[in-house]
């Protein structure tokens, strides 16, 4: 019984990275394990690629490993995906026109929030 | 006043941030429009044929990514049968059969008509990737040279292929 568990354990706990049981270099591991959590799971949405079991998921995970394989770099593979996926396929999309928006607002909203404070005189002048 | 504004910004702000986490984003735009289609290698359905992307220049066309198990590519299958008739529009439909079983694919043309003039299948989807594609039904509109001019996601029907499609193919062949 305990080596059933073990054994469900074990199959479970490997569901997120059932493709990466072949030959991989330690640093090639980490760079498929990296990729797979910053990639977004466009069918699942709100789920990476490496959360997913969606087929697509599958799909992308198998890509992204071979590219790893074959010693494709993160910024090539990325690019991959977003030159096919477009932005919206990394959780961390790239700082450019288009996102200048995404990044820099937080930190307006913090300054027009300090600046109002100041205003209303809860910190000080 | 002064003091209600952050509130009313704060109460905004709350809505569209709730709306976008309800509303699931259905149509992301696609990096493809404008770039030459993906190079790929396929073979026909239920033959011994292969086709590549330099097969299909030339002509308008489209490429429809479709599937059996795909709930949305049985709602548009009648649309796209007569789409495939119209002599009017005549546009070649190009199927692209995606993660599905050769079987199932001929049992489903056979039951509810084949609006393509040939489908390609990709079983284990690595062209579907190079396209861009995560969700079934896709419809791509490629045009003399492969590039692709447009792309759909979801069901085609009359009214979505008239605003969207047909603007452009006119002016493609204008």
């Amino acid at each position: 019984m305990k080596k059933v568990c073990l054994i469900l354990l074990l199959i479970t706990s490997q569901v997120g990275s059932i493709e990466s049981n072949e030959a991989l270099t330690n640093q090639e591991r980490e760079l498929y394990q990296q990729i797979i959590q910053e990639v977004r799971c466009l069918v699942c949405q709100n789920q990476s690629v490496g959360e997913s079991n969606a087929d697509l998921a599958k799909d992308l995970r198998t890509e992204i490993l071979e590219q790893v394989q074959k010693g494709s770099s993160e910024d090539d593979i990325k690019n991959y995906l977003l030159s096919r996926y477009g932005d919206f396929v990394l959780y961390e999309p790239s700082f450019k026109k288009s996102t200048y928006v995404l990044w820099l607002s937080p930190v307006l909203i913090i300054l027009l929030i300090l600046g109002w404070l100041r205003k209303i005189g809860v910190i000080g002048k | 006043m002064k003091r209600i504004l952050p509130i009313i910004i704060f109460i905004g702000l709350f809505a569209f941030l709730a709306k976008s986490l309800f509303q699931p984003q259905t149509n992301i735009p696609s990096p493809l429009i404008g770039q030459s289609m993906p190079a790929f290698s396929l073979g026909e359905l239920n033959t011994d044929t292969s086709l590549t992307d330099k097969d299909i220049l030339g002509t308008i066309s489209l490429i429809n990514v479709w599937a059996t198990w795909c709930v949305g590519c049985e709602r548009e299958h009648d649309f796209l049968i007569e789409l495939a008739g119209n002599q009017s529009i005549d546009i070649p439909i190009i199927g692209i059969n995606w993660k599905d079983r050769d079987d199932l694919a001929l049992r489903w043309l056979s039951q509810r008509g084949n609006p393509y003039i040939v489908v390609l299948s990709d079983p284990i989807g690595k062209t579907a990737i190079d396209f861009g594609v995560y969700g079934a039904p896709e419809t791509f509109l490629i045009d003399e040279q492969g590039v692709i001019r447009y792309k759909h996601i979801g069901p085609l029907n009359r009214e979505n292929f008239a605003r969207n499609f047909m603007p452009i193919i006119r002016d493609l062949r204008r």
